[in-house]
């Protein structure tokens, strides 16, 4: 641009004197051209590509809030049907240790009446066995007397050659057997 | 050798000259396409076609688009949402062109060969008057005639208020005068900055070549400006967005007044 200098002479307020931007002959044109620029840019601007930029981040600001909003629904969901299950578990499992202790109480009663009864019947079978030793040891016992008396009355007659007295027999091993 | 003229690559040149345009009460205007026009097409021109090339509706975003919408989302939330609120948005797209127009003229003024639209005073006054006059009109729209009580904080003493009510006036009234100064002073001052270090670069480096002894150290001299240069050129992509950064942030802070006018804030 130093080259070009000599070329056109410089205007009475320009060269190495003073600012050339003071030279006011070309203030008009350059106020009108830049606010006429201004004007358009303002326009261009204001019109066609603000509301493309705000519009842009805009759809994004949705899209975004849009999805997260969806997958905090969705996780609300998941974790509602979670406690959901979990409840259910949690009921099932009462429900099936209940179940467990009626059974098994039960199966104890059942088991305690089946005892009993059995007791009961073992009880009767040993008093009837009882009973029947008992009638069985009389009945020897009584064989042993009649036993008595004759091996008595055969040792009397053998040693006094004289038959026994049947009442003195009767005495002596009534005597015998309380003693 | 050329002659150091830092001042040179500020000149307005005619490249396609048009007849001027006459407008009633004040006289022809000259339209002609100059350097200084022809940056400020190609900049509109090349934000034009990024975003629309990258303004799409895409869930996943590709990289333009997500560029696009870093841009916007800064804007959305340290601009009009950080200093205005919550009725900031209304107020997006005027900041949002704001910010991007000056920021990538800036970045054009420092491409190699290229013209600083931003360092011509009559660039930045137009700007920081049209944003003045916005705030004004958006100030009168929304609070009518209460918009004075800007000028006049509420719960002052009358003997206060006398002394305030001037000071606030200038104060407000100057805005469009720093605005436009801030901007245009910081684009001048780096290029200017950049331009001397450059023909330190040749100067210094030439005088080092032809001359001996110590008229070597120029080789010296002329390797540290160069590296100066490459700082400073960092320095002034910063400023570029930076400048561009502060001058939109200060139309939502003079936004802000009118539009929360009496909320305290």
């Amino acid at each position: 641009m130093v080259g070009t200098a000599s070329t056109t002479p410089p205007p009475p307020a320009g060269g190495s004197g003073g600012l050339p931007q003071f030279d006011i002959s070309n203030w008009p044109g350059q106020i009108v051209w830049i606010l006429l620029i201004f004007a358009v840019l303002y326009a261009f601007m204001a019109w066609v590509i603000l509301p493309r930029i705000s519009g842009a981040i805009d759809d994004r600001e949705e899209k975004i809030s849009g999805d997260v909003g969806e997958a905090r629904r969705l996780r609300d969901k998941a974790q509602a049907e979670a406690e959901a299950a979990a409840l259910e578990v949690a009921q099932a499992r009462a429900q099936g240790l209940r179940l467990a202790a009626q059974a098994q109480t039960e199966a104890k009663a059942r088991a305690a009446a089946r005892q009993a009864e059995e007791e009961a019947r073992l009880n009767a079978l040993v008093s009837a066995a009882e009973s029947r030793i008992a009638e069985a040891r009389a009945s020897a016992m009584g064989h042993v007397t009649s036993i008595a008396q004759d091996a008595a009355a055969a040792m009397v007659e053998r040693l006094t050659g004289v038959a026994a007295n049947q009442g003195e027999l009767d005495r002596a091993l009534a005597s015998s057997e309380a003693a | 050798m050329a002659a150091i003229e830092p001042m040179e690559q500020f000149l307005v040149r005619k490249i396609a000259p048009l007849p001027p345009v006459v407008v009633p009460g004040l006289g022809p205007i000259d339209l002609s396409i100059t350097n200084s026009v022809l940056v400020m097409l190609i900049a509109a021109g090349a934000l034009m076609l990024f975003f629309l090339l990258a303004a799409r509706r895409q869930v996943v975003p590709g990289r333009m688009q997500a560029a696009a919408e870093m841009v916007y989302g800064m804007v959305d939330n340290v601009l009009t949402g950080g200093i205005i609120g919550d009725k900031g948005r209304a107020y997006l797209p005027f900041i949002f062109t704001l910010f991007l127009l000056i920021a990538c003229l800036n970045v054009l003024g420092l491409a190699p060969g290229g013209f600083s639209v931003t360092a011509q005073l009559a660039v930045t006054s137009a700007l920081a008057v049209m944003t003045f006059v916005t705030v004004l009109a958006v100030g009168f729209a929304l609070n009518g005639l209460s918009f004075f009580k800007l000028f006049m904080p509420s719960g002052m003493p009358l003997p206060m208020a006398l002394l305030i009510m001037p000071i606030e006036l200038i104060s407000f009234f100057v805005r469009p005068l720093t605005l436009a100064m801030r901007l245009f002073g910081n684009m001048l001052g780096g290029h200017v900055v950049t331009y001397m270090f450059a023909s330190f670069v040749v100067g210094l480096g030439l005088f080092g070549i032809e001359g001996a002894g110590i008229a070597k150290l120029g080789l010296l001299g002329s390797g540290v400006s160069f590296a100066l240069i490459v700082a400073l050129m960092t320095l002034e992509f910063v400023v570029a967005f930076l400048q561009a950064f502060v001058f939109a942030a200060l139309a939502c802070v003079y936004l802000n007044e009118v539009v929360n006018l009496g909320h305290g804030h």
